[in-house]
Formats: C-alpha cells, sequence, structure tokens
C-alpha cells in the first residue's frame, strides 16, 4: 500500500509524462516526427511539441552527415518507418514487428528527407524548427497548443516581421526632429 | 539422535522432554527395563506463585475502538467561523482569479491576443489556407505515399516560377495572392 502511496507522491519530480509508458511515448514522439517531416508544418500539444523538437533536430543533425553513413541509415529508420494504418497487430516496443509493412510506407519520407531537407539545411548550423504557441484548444479539454514548423516550408509565415509604419508616434516625433534640424541648417 | 547445531538451552529442552515423557509413561530415567516402583517427589524446587500464562488480555486491547473512545480523538471545530474569519479565508489574494496583464491588440487584425501567443484570427487565417495549400498538393501527388524528393513552391495567379525556383515542384493555387501572404 505504502509503495502505492509514494508513487502516487509527485513532489520533486521534473521529468513529463507522455503517453502510457515509455515505449508509448517513444511512439507518439516518433508519430510526430513523421507527420512533421512529411507535412512540415504541424499541430500539436505544446507539450508534446516540446519534446519533440529536441529529437527532430538531432535527426536532421545526423541526416546531414550524408546518405551513405550507416548511423545515419539506421537512425532515421528508426524515427521514421511507422505504419501510417493502424495495423492489428500491434508492436509492444519498436518498430522491429510492423518494420516489413512500415518499410514500404515511409520509404518516400527517407528520400525526402535525405535529399531535400539535408541540402536545405546544410547552411544552417543551429535551429530548424519554429516553436510557437497557440490559442488553447477550443471546445475539448482548453490544452495549450502549439505549432512546429521546419523552417524552410513553402506555407505562409506564422511570424511577419513586419516594421513599423510611419504613422507610429516616435517615428512622427522624428520626422518631426529631422524637419526642424533642416529647417534650422538651411537658412 | 540429537541436532548439534543449534545452542545447548533446546537441547537441554529437549531431554526434559523426553525425561518427562517417560516419567508420563510410568519408567524412571536410567531404569532400564522392568516396571516402575513407586515414586514421589525428591526435589522440590520453589516456582513463581503464578505461572506465565498466554494472556487473553492482550487482544483485547487490540480491538477495534468503540463508538466512546472514537469521540474522544476525532477532529471536530470547536466554535462556529465568524463571518469576518470566513471573508478573511475566502478573499485572501492567492484564492482570487489572477488579472492578467499580457493581453495586447494583434497589430496585423485588431483582435485581443495574448503576449506570447500567436494570433487566434490571423492564425486561423494561415490556417485556412494551409489546408487549401495542402489539398493541391495532395491533388498533385495522387497516392498517399509520394512525397517528392525536390522542395515545394506555391505560385498563386499570374506568377511565373523565378530564377531560384528552377528545380522545384510548383503548386498553383487559383486564386490572386493575399496581401497578407510572405513566402517563407
Amino acid at each position: 500500500v505504502w509503495l502505492l502511496v509514494a508513487a502516487a507522491i509527485s513532489y520533486g519530480r521534473v521529468h513529463r509524462q507522455l503517453g502510457l509508458g515509455p515505449c508509448s511515448r517513444l511512439d507518439l514522439l516518433r508519430d510526430l516526427m513523421t507527420a512533421l517531416v512529411r507535412h512540415e508544418r504541424i499541430e500539436a500539444p505544446w507539450a508534446r511539441a516540446d519534446k519533440m523538437w529536441v529529437y527532430v533536430e538531432r535527426l536532421i543533425d545526423y541526416v546531414k552527415l550524408g546518405d551513405t553513413n550507416e548511423r545515419a541509415m539506421r537512425i532515421a529508420d528508426f524515427w521514421l518507418t511507422v505504419s501510417f494504418f493502424p495495423a492489428p497487430l500491434s508492436s509492444p516496443c519498436g518498430p522491429g514487428a510492423g518494420a516489413e509493412h512500415a518499410a514500404l510506407q515511409e520509404k518516400d519520407l527517407i528520400y525526402k528527407l535525405f535529399k531535400v531537407l539535408a541540402s536545405q539545411f546544410q547552411p544552417h548550423p543551429g535551429s530548424y524548427t519554429h516553436l510557437l504557441q497557440i490559442p488553447n484548444r477550443h471546445g475539448l479539454d482548453h490544452a495549450k497548443m502549439a505549432v512546429i514548423e521546419l523552417k524552410g516550408n513553402p506555407f505562409l509565415l506564422l511570424i511577419c516581421p513586419c516594421h513599423d509604419t510611419e504613422k507610429t508616434l516616435l517615428n512622427q516625433l522624428l520626422k518631426g526632429y529631422r524637419e526642424d534640424t533642416q529647417q534650422a541648417a538651411a537658412p | 539422535a540429537l541436532v548439534v547445531v543449534f545452542s545447548p538451552l533446546p537441547r537441554l529442552r529437549g531431554l526434559l522432554q523426553r525425561c518427562w515423557g517417560r516419567l508420563e509413561r510410568g519408567f524412571l530415567p536410567g531404569f532400564s527395563g522392568g516396571q516402575s516402583p513407586p515414586w514421589g517427589p525428591a526435589l522440590a524446587v520453589q516456582a513463581p506463585a503464578c505461572l506465565p500464562q498466554p494472556v487473553d488480555d492482550a487482544g483485547e486491547s487490540n480491538e477495534a475502538p468503540s463508538l466512546l473512545d472514537s469521540i474522544l480523538w476525532m477532529a471536530a471545530p470547536k466554535k462556529r467561523r465568524t463571518i469576518e474569519v470566513n471573508r478573511c479565508r475566502r478573499r485572501n489574494p492567492s484564492k482570487l482569479i489572477k488579472v492578467k496583464r499580457n493581453i495586447d491588440v494583434c497589430p496585423e487584425c485588431g483582435n485581443l491576443k495574448q503576449k506570447h501567443v500567436l494570433c487566434g484570427y490571423c492564425y486561423a487565417k494561415v490556417k485556412a489556407e494551409t489546408r487549401l495549400i495542402r489539398i493541391e498538393i495532395h491533388k498533385k501527388e495522387g497516392g498517399p505515399f509520394n512525397a517528392p524528393t525536390v522542395e515545394t513552391v506555391v505560385l498563386y495567379d499570374g506568377e511565373k516560377p523565378t530564377e531560384e525556383d528552377e528545380g522545384k515542384r510548383i503548386v498553383e493555387r487559383a486564386r490572386k495572392r493575399p496581401s497578407w501572404f510572405v513566402q517563407n
């Protein structure tokens, strides 16, 4: 009884619990990563997105090493091959059981990873993703949601770097000052 | 045969038990064969007046305390909480809803937004447009698992692909470019 009570008290536990357990957590992260590589812009609960972007950036770092690298191939294989349709036989941990099923389905994504994304992110040394918060999920559970996107995606910008217009107070004051100095300097 | 592992005390106890058994059956210890002669007490030892008995009283103290006892150690309020004390507790700042100071006006559309969160209206706009673009991509790809091995560029009505869009796959959208669209 006391072991259960000790397990329930979570004072001081820093790690987030995603999903049912470690295997389920890895599956969740893998699903999200595959979806991101396929669609390049993903809406997900903020906690999952927050955990996910680290894995994505490490994956892209490995992928940048090249197509021929054995290690990069194995890592991409693990993190991307996922059976899109929920198969009736579920593999308990890791994609080992569903590998034959999945290897056919997500092969195009591996090509896309190594050819498109590697060349796209070659000049950048570091961050390849944007993580932005969205208003809470409407209606169901008001969960804190976030948007992850890869930086070179073909869609619209979520944050527009807009320059201040001329009508702002500061710009009007500066404009007036400039005109005053010109008038003082002219005659 | 005796078990030699233990301390001498059980050995003595075993010996005593066997002697007692023999006495009960009527033999003298050390008397081999024959009937036992009538015997009486050879040695009298002082023993405590009452031998230690298995205590039956210990069980009574372990039973669940009766209702009369439980009244004595259950928690209960002693006095009625006055309305002043109640007010202090209910209106304590930790219990009131906090006022949010991080709400601003979105410069693009004028709706309210939180400072660290994207504007809901603008994001809904972007999401709708992204959905339409994705429909076009889906139409172009045809099947479910045909991700291309080249980048993608979105072009609107009346736009031609520039020089940097050479090797990319082009996705056409049949409307004019919205004013707020900035290509990534």
